[in-house]
Protein backbone atom coordinates (compact mmCIF):
# COMPACT_ATOMS: atom_id res chain seq x y z
CA UNK A 1 0.00 0.00 0.00
CA UNK A 2 1.44 3.33 -1.01
CA UNK A 3 -0.87 5.38 1.15
CA UNK A 4 1.40 5.11 4.17
CA UNK A 5 4.30 6.90 2.57
CA UNK A 6 1.94 9.55 1.25
CA UNK A 7 0.42 10.17 4.65
CA UNK A 8 3.82 10.50 6.29
CA UNK A 9 5.00 12.93 3.66
CA UNK A 10 1.98 15.13 4.11
CA UNK A 11 2.28 15.42 7.85
CA UNK A 12 3.38 18.90 8.93
CA UNK A 13 5.31 19.40 12.16
CA UNK A 14 2.94 18.81 15.02
CA UNK A 15 1.66 21.73 17.09
CA UNK A 16 2.78 22.01 20.67
CA UNK A 17 0.77 19.70 22.86
CA UNK A 18 -0.51 20.39 26.36
CA UNK A 19 -0.20 16.70 27.16
CA UNK A 20 1.54 13.80 25.49
CA UNK A 21 0.09 10.30 25.32
CA UNK A 22 1.08 7.62 27.83
CA UNK A 23 0.80 4.94 25.16
CA UNK A 24 0.20 4.77 21.44
CA UNK A 25 0.02 2.16 18.73
CA UNK A 26 -1.63 0.90 15.59
CA UNK A 27 -4.38 -1.61 15.03
CA UNK A 28 -4.57 -3.25 11.64
CA UNK A 29 -7.73 -4.48 9.97
CA UNK A 30 -7.71 -5.80 6.42
CA UNK A 31 -4.34 -4.21 5.75
CA UNK A 32 -5.44 -0.77 6.97
CA UNK A 33 -3.55 0.61 9.94
CA UNK A 34 -5.36 2.85 12.41
CA UNK A 35 -3.39 4.93 14.93
CA UNK A 36 -4.54 5.24 18.54
CA UNK A 37 -3.35 7.03 21.67
CA UNK A 38 -4.04 6.58 25.37
CA UNK A 39 -3.87 9.36 27.96
CA UNK A 40 -4.24 8.78 31.69
CA UNK A 41 -5.22 5.63 33.55
CA UNK A 42 -8.24 6.56 35.67
CA UNK A 43 -11.66 4.95 35.61
CA UNK A 44 -13.69 4.62 33.49
CA UNK A 45 -12.24 4.59 30.00
CA UNK A 46 -13.52 7.22 27.58
CA UNK A 47 -13.22 6.49 23.86
CA UNK A 48 -13.24 9.79 21.95
CA UNK A 49 -14.24 8.71 18.46
CA UNK A 50 -13.06 10.32 15.26
CA UNK A 51 -15.41 12.43 13.17
CA UNK A 52 -15.35 12.94 9.42
CA UNK A 53 -11.80 12.40 8.16
CA UNK A 54 -11.57 16.04 7.11
CA UNK A 55 -10.10 16.27 10.64
CA UNK A 56 -8.33 13.81 12.95
CA UNK A 57 -7.88 13.05 16.62
CA UNK A 58 -6.41 16.46 17.43
CA UNK A 59 -10.02 17.65 17.23
CA UNK A 60 -10.12 16.60 20.91
CA UNK A 61 -7.06 18.59 21.96
CA UNK A 62 -9.06 20.77 24.32
CA UNK A 63 -10.68 17.74 25.98
CA UNK A 64 -7.83 15.26 26.38
CA UNK A 65 -5.69 17.09 28.97
CA UNK A 66 -8.70 17.80 31.18
CA UNK A 67 -10.37 14.41 30.95
CA UNK A 68 -7.10 12.49 31.31
CA UNK A 69 -6.61 13.90 34.80
CA UNK A 70 -9.53 11.75 35.94
CA UNK A 71 -10.15 9.09 33.34
CA UNK A 72 -8.43 6.79 30.90
CA UNK A 73 -8.86 8.49 27.55
CA UNK A 74 -8.51 6.76 24.19
CA UNK A 75 -8.47 8.55 20.85
CA UNK A 76 -7.77 7.35 17.34
CA UNK A 77 -7.31 8.91 13.94
CA UNK A 78 -10.17 7.95 11.67
CA UNK A 79 -9.00 6.10 8.57
CA UNK A 80 -8.26 8.65 5.89
CA UNK A 81 -6.40 11.19 8.04
CA UNK A 82 -3.88 11.74 10.83
CA UNK A 83 -1.44 8.89 11.27
CA UNK A 84 -3.94 6.32 10.04
CA UNK A 85 -3.84 4.91 6.52
CA UNK A 86 -5.74 6.38 3.61
CA UNK A 87 -7.05 3.34 1.75
CA UNK A 88 -8.51 3.89 -1.69
CA UNK A 89 -12.14 3.20 -2.52
CA UNK A 90 -15.40 4.17 -0.88
CA UNK A 91 -15.89 0.71 0.66
CA UNK A 92 -13.02 1.35 3.03
CA UNK A 93 -15.01 4.22 4.51
CA UNK A 94 -18.35 2.54 5.20
CA UNK A 95 -19.80 3.35 8.61
CA UNK A 96 -19.15 -0.27 9.55
CA UNK A 97 -15.41 0.20 9.01
CA UNK A 98 -15.18 3.02 11.56
CA UNK A 99 -17.29 1.07 14.06
CA UNK A 100 -15.05 -1.98 13.60
CA UNK A 101 -11.96 0.23 14.00
CA UNK A 102 -13.36 1.52 17.28
CA UNK A 103 -13.91 -2.02 18.54
CA UNK A 104 -10.41 -2.99 17.41
CA UNK A 105 -8.95 -0.10 19.41
CA UNK A 106 -10.90 -1.18 22.50
CA UNK A 107 -9.58 -4.73 22.04
CA UNK A 108 -6.00 -3.67 21.37
CA UNK A 109 -5.92 -1.52 24.49
CA UNK A 110 -7.51 -4.20 26.68
CA UNK A 111 -10.61 -2.10 27.24
CA UNK A 112 -13.67 -4.11 28.24
CA UNK A 113 -16.10 -1.21 28.41
CA UNK A 114 -15.94 2.49 27.67
CA UNK A 115 -17.94 5.67 27.62
CA UNK A 116 -18.17 6.76 23.98
CA UNK A 117 -17.87 10.40 22.97
CA UNK A 118 -18.64 11.20 19.35
CA UNK A 119 -18.80 14.39 17.32
CA UNK A 120 -20.86 14.67 14.14
CA UNK A 121 -20.28 11.41 12.22
CA UNK A 122 -18.56 10.12 15.33
CA UNK A 123 -21.89 10.50 17.09
CA UNK A 124 -23.42 8.23 14.46
CA UNK A 125 -20.70 5.63 14.90
CA UNK A 126 -21.09 5.82 18.69
CA UNK A 127 -24.79 5.06 18.34
CA UNK A 128 -24.11 2.19 15.94
CA UNK A 129 -21.49 0.74 18.29
CA UNK A 130 -23.73 1.13 21.34
CA UNK A 131 -26.59 -0.59 19.52
CA UNK A 132 -24.44 -3.43 18.20
CA UNK A 133 -22.23 -4.11 21.24
CA UNK A 134 -24.11 -2.90 24.32
CA UNK A 135 -21.86 -4.92 26.64
CA UNK A 136 -18.89 -2.74 25.65
CA UNK A 137 -20.58 0.65 26.09
CA UNK A 138 -21.20 2.36 29.42
CA UNK A 139 -22.71 5.50 27.98
CA UNK A 140 -22.68 7.64 24.86
CA UNK A 141 -22.15 11.40 24.69
CA UNK A 142 -23.11 12.66 21.24
CA UNK A 143 -22.01 16.13 20.17
CA UNK A 144 -23.83 17.59 17.18
CA UNK A 145 -24.52 14.02 16.00
CA UNK A 146 -24.83 13.51 12.25
CA UNK A 147 -27.71 11.04 11.97
CA UNK A 148 -29.37 11.20 8.55
CA UNK A 149 -33.13 11.49 8.01
CA UNK A 150 -33.77 12.92 11.48
CA UNK A 151 -34.52 16.45 10.31
CA UNK A 152 -34.36 18.38 7.04
CA UNK A 153 -30.94 19.78 6.27
CA UNK A 154 -30.68 23.52 5.61
CA UNK A 155 -31.92 24.31 2.11
CA UNK A 156 -28.63 25.92 1.11
CA UNK A 157 -26.96 22.49 1.41
CA UNK A 158 -29.15 21.08 -1.36
CA UNK A 159 -26.54 20.53 -4.09
CA UNK A 160 -25.75 17.15 -5.64
CA UNK A 161 -22.34 15.87 -4.60
CA UNK A 162 -21.40 13.94 -7.72
CA UNK A 163 -22.66 16.15 -10.56
CA UNK A 164 -20.70 18.93 -12.21
CA UNK A 165 -22.32 22.19 -11.10
CA UNK A 166 -22.48 25.62 -12.69
CA UNK A 167 -22.13 27.35 -9.36
CA UNK A 168 -19.13 27.36 -7.03
CA UNK A 169 -20.78 29.56 -4.41
CA UNK A 170 -21.53 28.50 -0.85
CA UNK A 171 -22.58 24.89 -0.39
CA UNK A 172 -22.11 24.28 -4.11
CA UNK A 173 -18.51 23.84 -3.05
CA UNK A 174 -19.58 20.62 -1.30
CA UNK A 175 -19.05 18.75 -4.55
CA UNK A 176 -16.50 16.12 -5.57
CA UNK A 177 -15.47 17.96 -8.70
CA UNK A 178 -14.90 21.16 -6.80
CA UNK A 179 -12.89 19.35 -4.14
CA UNK A 180 -10.56 17.93 -6.76
CA UNK A 181 -10.08 21.39 -8.29
CA UNK A 182 -10.14 23.76 -5.32
CA UNK A 183 -9.57 21.63 -2.25
CA UNK A 184 -8.25 24.35 0.02
CA UNK A 185 -11.04 26.75 -0.86
CA UNK A 186 -13.57 24.05 -0.01
CA UNK A 187 -11.85 23.44 3.33
CA UNK A 188 -11.93 27.12 4.17
CA UNK A 189 -15.60 27.32 3.27
CA UNK A 190 -16.55 24.24 5.24
CA UNK A 191 -14.56 25.39 8.28
CA UNK A 192 -16.31 28.76 8.14
CA UNK A 193 -19.64 26.92 8.28
CA UNK A 194 -18.54 24.52 11.01
CA UNK A 195 -17.29 27.45 13.11
CA UNK A 196 -20.04 29.99 12.71
CA UNK A 197 -19.27 31.70 16.02
CA UNK A 198 -17.27 34.96 16.05
CA UNK A 199 -13.60 34.74 17.01
CA UNK A 200 -13.09 31.28 15.48
CA UNK A 201 -10.05 32.07 13.35
CA UNK A 202 -7.83 29.64 15.24
CA UNK A 203 -10.30 26.77 15.05
CA UNK A 204 -10.84 27.45 11.34
CA UNK A 205 -7.10 27.47 10.71
CA UNK A 206 -6.72 24.19 12.58
CA UNK A 207 -9.49 22.52 10.61
CA UNK A 208 -8.07 23.67 7.28
CA UNK A 209 -4.63 22.45 8.31
CA UNK A 210 -5.94 19.04 9.33
CA UNK A 211 -7.95 18.83 6.12
CA UNK A 212 -4.78 19.45 4.12
CA UNK A 213 -3.18 16.42 5.80
CA UNK A 214 -5.41 14.21 3.70
CA UNK A 215 -6.27 14.49 0.02
CA UNK A 216 -9.41 15.45 -1.87
CA UNK A 217 -9.45 11.96 -3.41
CA UNK A 218 -9.55 10.41 0.05
CA UNK A 219 -12.22 12.81 1.22
CA UNK A 220 -14.37 11.94 -1.80
CA UNK A 221 -14.07 8.27 -0.83
CA UNK A 222 -15.20 9.03 2.74
CA UNK A 223 -18.23 10.81 1.36
CA UNK A 224 -19.25 7.79 -0.75
CA UNK A 225 -18.91 5.15 1.98
CA UNK A 226 -22.07 3.36 3.07
CA UNK A 227 -24.32 5.18 5.55
CA UNK A 228 -27.82 4.34 6.82
CA UNK A 229 -30.18 4.31 3.86
CA UNK A 230 -33.52 5.18 5.42
CA UNK A 231 -35.18 6.85 8.37
CA UNK A 232 -36.49 3.45 9.48
CA UNK A 233 -32.96 2.11 9.60
CA UNK A 234 -31.73 5.05 11.69
CA UNK A 235 -34.69 4.86 14.06
CA UNK A 236 -34.19 1.13 14.54
CA UNK A 237 -30.56 1.70 15.53
CA UNK A 238 -31.43 4.54 17.89
CA UNK A 239 -34.15 2.50 19.60
CA UNK A 240 -31.72 -0.34 20.23
CA UNK A 241 -29.42 1.89 22.32
CA UNK A 242 -29.75 0.85 25.98
CA UNK A 243 -26.98 2.86 27.65
CA UNK A 244 -27.39 6.37 29.08
CA UNK A 245 -27.16 9.00 26.34
CA UNK A 246 -26.26 12.68 26.43
CA UNK A 247 -26.82 14.77 23.33
CA UNK A 248 -25.16 18.19 23.11
CA UNK A 249 -26.12 20.30 20.10
CA UNK A 250 -25.51 23.91 19.16
CA UNK A 251 -28.54 25.88 18.12
CA UNK A 252 -26.35 27.74 15.64
CA UNK A 253 -25.11 24.55 13.95
CA UNK A 254 -25.13 25.22 10.19
CA UNK A 255 -23.90 21.76 9.23
CA UNK A 256 -26.35 19.55 11.11
CA UNK A 257 -29.35 21.39 12.52
CA UNK A 258 -30.23 21.31 16.21
CA UNK A 259 -33.40 19.39 15.36
CA UNK A 260 -31.23 16.35 14.56
CA UNK A 261 -29.82 16.29 18.07
CA UNK A 262 -33.27 16.80 19.56
CA UNK A 263 -34.63 13.80 17.60
CA UNK A 264 -31.66 11.63 18.60
CA UNK A 265 -32.18 12.50 22.26
CA UNK A 266 -35.86 11.65 22.03
CA UNK A 267 -35.40 8.32 20.28
CA UNK A 268 -32.63 7.18 22.63
CA UNK A 269 -34.30 8.54 25.76
CA UNK A 270 -31.22 10.68 26.26
CA UNK A 271 -30.78 14.12 27.78
CA UNK A 272 -30.47 17.08 25.43
CA UNK A 273 -28.24 20.05 26.23
CA UNK A 274 -28.40 23.01 23.86
CA UNK A 275 -25.32 25.16 23.36
CA UNK A 276 -26.81 28.59 22.72
CA UNK A 277 -25.17 30.15 19.69
CA UNK A 278 -22.97 27.08 19.32
CA UNK A 279 -21.82 25.98 15.89
CA UNK A 280 -20.98 22.51 14.65
CA UNK A 281 -17.84 21.81 16.70
CA UNK A 282 -18.50 23.13 20.21
CA UNK A 283 -15.79 20.92 21.71
CA UNK A 284 -13.25 23.22 20.03
CA UNK A 285 -15.09 26.50 20.41
CA UNK A 286 -16.66 26.01 23.87
CA UNK A 287 -14.23 23.55 25.42
CA UNK A 288 -14.82 24.37 29.09
CA UNK A 289 -18.57 23.94 28.74
CA UNK A 290 -18.18 20.67 26.87
CA UNK A 291 -15.53 19.35 29.27
CA UNK A 292 -17.77 20.02 32.27
CA UNK A 293 -20.74 18.40 30.55
CA UNK A 294 -18.69 15.32 29.73
CA UNK A 295 -17.40 15.06 33.28
CA UNK A 296 -20.90 15.46 34.69
CA UNK A 297 -22.17 12.79 32.32
CA UNK A 298 -19.40 10.36 33.24
CA UNK A 299 -19.94 10.97 36.96
CA UNK A 300 -23.68 10.43 36.53
CA UNK A 301 -22.96 6.90 35.34
CA UNK A 302 -21.83 6.24 38.90
CA UNK A 303 -20.90 2.77 40.08
CA UNK A 304 -21.64 1.05 36.83
CA UNK A 305 -18.81 2.95 35.22
CA UNK A 306 -16.33 1.48 37.71
CA UNK B 1 -10.72 67.46 37.34
CA UNK B 2 -7.66 69.06 38.83
CA UNK B 3 -5.43 68.28 35.92
CA UNK B 4 -3.52 71.54 36.07
CA UNK B 5 -2.89 71.58 39.78
CA UNK B 6 0.79 72.41 40.30
CA UNK B 7 2.76 69.66 41.91
CA UNK B 8 5.74 70.02 44.19
CA UNK B 9 8.10 69.08 41.41
CA UNK B 10 6.14 70.84 38.72
CA UNK B 11 5.79 67.87 36.43
CA UNK B 12 2.11 67.32 36.96
CA UNK B 13 1.56 70.88 35.87
CA UNK B 14 3.81 70.53 32.84
CA UNK B 15 2.44 67.12 31.96
CA UNK B 16 -1.13 68.29 32.10
CA UNK B 17 -3.74 65.60 31.66
CA UNK B 18 -1.13 62.96 30.95
CA UNK B 19 0.11 63.03 34.52
CA UNK B 20 -3.25 63.55 36.12
CA UNK B 21 -3.57 59.79 36.25
CA UNK B 22 -0.39 59.44 38.29
CA UNK B 23 -1.99 61.60 40.96
CA UNK B 24 -5.21 59.68 40.58
CA UNK B 25 -3.36 56.42 41.22
CA UNK B 26 -1.87 57.96 44.35
CA UNK B 27 -5.36 58.99 45.44
CA UNK B 28 -6.73 55.48 44.84
CA UNK B 29 -4.07 54.07 47.13
CA UNK B 30 -5.15 56.59 49.77
CA UNK B 31 -8.84 55.92 49.30
CA UNK B 32 -8.40 52.17 49.63
CA UNK B 33 -6.14 52.44 52.66
CA UNK B 34 -3.22 50.94 50.77
CA UNK B 35 0.14 51.91 52.19
CA UNK B 36 2.22 50.12 49.59
CA UNK B 37 1.56 48.29 46.36
CA UNK B 38 3.19 46.52 43.46
CA UNK B 39 2.51 48.58 40.34
CA UNK B 40 1.57 46.92 37.05
CA UNK B 41 1.31 49.25 34.08
CA UNK B 42 0.53 48.90 30.40
CA UNK B 43 1.61 51.16 27.54
CA UNK B 44 1.49 54.84 28.53
CA UNK B 45 0.66 53.76 32.07
CA UNK B 46 4.44 53.39 32.29
CA UNK B 47 4.69 57.15 32.67
CA UNK B 48 2.45 57.17 35.73
CA UNK B 49 4.25 54.21 37.28
CA UNK B 50 7.58 56.02 36.75
CA UNK B 51 6.21 59.15 38.42
CA UNK B 52 5.01 57.17 41.41
CA UNK B 53 8.34 55.34 41.68
CA UNK B 54 10.21 58.64 41.78
CA UNK B 55 7.77 60.72 43.81
CA UNK B 56 6.14 58.16 46.11
CA UNK B 57 8.99 55.67 46.52
CA UNK B 58 7.80 54.66 49.99
CA UNK B 59 4.56 53.37 48.49
CA UNK B 60 5.99 51.27 45.66
CA UNK B 61 7.08 47.71 46.41
CA UNK B 62 7.88 46.91 42.82
CA UNK B 63 6.93 47.95 39.33
CA UNK B 64 6.08 45.84 36.27
CA UNK B 65 5.93 47.54 32.87
CA UNK B 66 4.10 45.78 30.02
CA UNK B 67 4.41 47.14 26.49
CA UNK B 68 5.77 50.36 27.99
CA UNK B 69 5.09 53.34 25.74
CA UNK B 70 7.21 56.26 26.87
CA UNK B 71 9.52 58.37 24.70
CA UNK B 72 12.83 56.78 25.62
CA UNK B 73 14.69 56.81 22.33
CA UNK B 74 13.09 56.85 18.92
CA UNK B 75 9.67 55.43 18.20
CA UNK B 76 8.43 54.16 14.87
CA UNK B 77 8.92 56.40 11.84
CA UNK B 78 5.53 55.54 10.36
CA UNK B 79 3.85 56.94 13.47
CA UNK B 80 5.28 60.41 12.80
CA UNK B 81 2.10 61.89 11.35
CA UNK B 82 0.56 65.34 11.81
CA UNK B 83 -1.98 65.20 14.61
CA UNK B 84 -3.39 68.72 14.64
CA UNK B 85 -3.62 69.59 10.94
CA UNK B 86 -6.48 68.35 8.78
CA UNK B 87 -5.65 64.90 7.50
CA UNK B 88 -4.75 64.46 3.84
CA UNK B 89 -4.62 60.68 3.91
CA UNK B 90 -6.78 58.05 5.55
CA UNK B 91 -4.22 55.26 5.26
CA UNK B 92 -2.33 53.69 8.15
CA UNK B 93 -1.07 55.97 10.88
CA UNK B 94 -2.38 59.06 9.05
CA UNK B 95 -5.53 58.16 10.93
CA UNK B 96 -3.80 59.09 14.18
CA UNK B 97 -5.22 62.57 13.75
CA UNK B 98 -7.66 64.55 15.85
CA UNK B 99 -9.85 65.45 12.90
CA UNK B 100 -9.98 61.87 11.72
CA UNK B 101 -10.97 60.74 15.22
CA UNK B 102 -13.86 63.19 15.24
CA UNK B 103 -14.98 62.03 11.78
CA UNK B 104 -14.33 58.29 12.02
CA UNK B 105 -14.03 57.29 15.65
CA UNK B 106 -14.78 53.58 15.19
CA UNK B 107 -12.57 53.21 12.14
CA UNK B 108 -9.65 54.75 14.01
CA UNK B 109 -10.21 52.41 16.94
CA UNK B 110 -10.35 49.40 14.62
CA UNK B 111 -7.10 50.45 12.97
CA UNK B 112 -5.33 51.26 16.20
CA UNK B 113 -6.18 47.97 17.88
CA UNK B 114 -5.30 46.00 14.75
CA UNK B 115 -1.82 47.44 15.25
CA UNK B 116 -1.91 46.66 18.97
CA UNK B 117 -2.84 43.03 18.36
CA UNK B 118 -0.55 41.87 15.59
CA UNK B 119 -0.80 38.24 16.68
CA UNK B 120 -3.05 35.94 14.63
CA UNK B 121 -6.41 34.98 16.15
CA UNK B 122 -6.88 38.29 17.96
CA UNK B 123 -10.40 39.11 16.80
CA UNK B 124 -11.79 38.89 20.33
CA UNK B 125 -9.30 41.25 22.03
CA UNK B 126 -9.70 43.66 19.08
CA UNK B 127 -13.49 43.57 19.46
CA UNK B 128 -13.16 44.08 23.23
CA UNK B 129 -10.81 47.02 22.84
CA UNK B 130 -12.87 48.76 20.17
CA UNK B 131 -15.90 48.37 22.44
CA UNK B 132 -14.03 49.94 25.35
CA UNK B 133 -12.79 52.73 23.10
CA UNK B 134 -16.37 53.50 22.14
CA UNK B 135 -17.23 53.92 25.82
CA UNK B 136 -15.32 57.18 25.78
CA UNK B 137 -15.41 59.92 23.16
CA UNK B 138 -12.94 61.20 20.59
CA UNK B 139 -12.97 64.51 22.46
CA UNK B 140 -11.59 62.82 25.56
CA UNK B 141 -8.96 60.95 23.55
CA UNK B 142 -7.91 64.22 21.91
CA UNK B 143 -7.59 65.98 25.26
CA UNK B 144 -5.40 63.19 26.58
CA UNK B 145 -3.23 63.02 23.48
CA UNK B 146 -2.93 66.79 23.31
CA UNK B 147 -1.08 67.01 26.60
CA UNK B 148 2.69 67.07 26.25
CA UNK B 149 4.90 64.18 27.34
CA UNK B 150 7.52 64.68 30.01
CA UNK B 151 11.02 65.12 28.60
CA UNK B 152 13.07 62.00 27.99
CA UNK B 153 15.63 63.15 30.57
CA UNK B 154 12.84 63.58 33.10
CA UNK B 155 11.55 60.06 32.47
CA UNK B 156 15.05 58.64 32.77
CA UNK B 157 15.48 60.57 36.02
CA UNK B 158 12.30 59.07 37.45
CA UNK B 159 13.46 55.61 36.44
CA UNK B 160 16.83 56.13 38.11
CA UNK B 161 15.23 57.62 41.23
CA UNK B 162 13.04 54.58 41.80
CA UNK B 163 14.42 52.17 44.38
CA UNK B 164 12.14 49.19 43.90
CA UNK B 165 12.63 46.02 41.82
CA UNK B 166 11.50 46.48 38.23
CA UNK B 167 10.34 44.02 35.55
CA UNK B 168 9.86 45.13 31.96
CA UNK B 169 7.81 42.79 29.75
CA UNK B 170 7.80 43.68 26.07
CA UNK B 171 6.70 41.94 22.87
CA UNK B 172 9.24 41.82 20.07
CA UNK B 173 6.43 42.52 17.57
CA UNK B 174 5.05 45.53 19.45
CA UNK B 175 3.98 47.86 16.63
CA UNK B 176 2.95 50.69 18.97
CA UNK B 177 6.06 51.04 21.09
CA UNK B 178 9.22 49.35 19.84
CA UNK B 179 11.03 46.80 21.94
CA UNK B 180 14.05 49.13 22.09
CA UNK B 181 11.99 51.47 24.27
CA UNK B 182 11.22 48.65 26.71
CA UNK B 183 14.91 47.80 26.74
CA UNK B 184 15.79 51.47 27.39
CA UNK B 185 13.32 51.56 30.26
CA UNK B 186 14.79 48.42 31.81
CA UNK B 187 18.24 49.96 31.57
CA UNK B 188 17.14 53.33 32.97
CA UNK B 189 15.36 51.74 35.92
CA UNK B 190 17.83 48.93 36.57
CA UNK B 191 15.13 46.37 35.87
CA UNK B 192 14.98 42.96 34.26
CA UNK B 193 13.73 42.70 30.68
CA UNK B 194 11.60 39.78 29.52
CA UNK B 195 11.03 39.72 25.75
CA UNK B 196 7.90 37.91 24.58
CA UNK B 197 8.56 36.41 21.15
CA UNK B 198 5.95 37.22 18.53
CA UNK B 199 3.92 39.27 20.99
CA UNK B 200 2.34 42.61 20.15
CA UNK B 201 1.60 45.62 22.31
CA UNK B 202 -0.91 44.11 24.74
CA UNK B 203 0.31 40.65 25.70
CA UNK B 204 -1.74 40.62 28.91
CA UNK B 205 -4.84 40.10 26.75
CA UNK B 206 -3.27 37.88 24.12
CA UNK B 207 -0.86 35.79 26.23
CA UNK B 208 -2.60 35.98 29.61
CA UNK B 209 -1.18 32.81 31.11
CA UNK B 210 2.39 33.78 30.33
CA UNK B 211 1.89 37.29 31.71
CA UNK B 212 0.05 36.05 34.80
CA UNK B 213 2.86 33.66 35.64
CA UNK B 214 5.47 36.39 35.13
CA UNK B 215 3.54 38.71 37.45
CA UNK B 216 3.22 36.02 40.09
CA UNK B 217 6.89 35.14 39.85
CA UNK B 218 7.83 38.82 40.18
CA UNK B 219 5.61 39.38 43.21
CA UNK B 220 6.83 36.21 44.93
CA UNK B 221 10.42 37.26 44.28
CA UNK B 222 10.13 40.64 46.00
CA UNK B 223 12.10 41.13 49.24
CA UNK B 224 10.24 39.88 52.31
CA UNK B 225 7.99 42.57 53.66
CA UNK B 226 5.95 43.06 56.81
CA UNK B 227 2.36 44.08 57.14
CA UNK B 228 -0.34 44.05 54.47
Amino acid sequence: MTTRATSERRRPPEQTRARHPDAEGFVERGGVRVFWERHGDGEPTLLLLPAWSIIHSRQWKAQVPYLARRYRVLTFDGRGNGRSDRPAGAGAYDDGQYVADALAVLDATGTRRAVLVGLSRGGRWAVELAAARPERVLGAALIDPALPFMAPLPREQGYPFEEELDSTEGWAKFNRHYWLREYRDFLEFFASQAFSEPHSTKQIEDMVGWGLETSPETLVATQLGAQPASREEVEAVLRRVRCPVLVVHGDGDRVRPHAVGAAVAELTGGALVTVEGGGHCPQARHPVRINLLLREFVESLGGMAR
Amino acid sequence: MRAREPDADGYVDRGGVKLHWARAADAVLDATGTDRAVLVSLSMGAMWALWLMANRPERVLGSVFIGASVPLGPGYDDRQQPFEEPYTSTEGWARYNRHYWLDHDRDFLGFFFSRCFTEPHSTKPVADSVGWGLETSPEVLIAESHAPWPEEATLRGWGAAGRCPVLVVHGDDDRISPLRRGAALAEASGGALVVLEGAGHIPLARDPVKVNLLLREFVEGLPARSGP
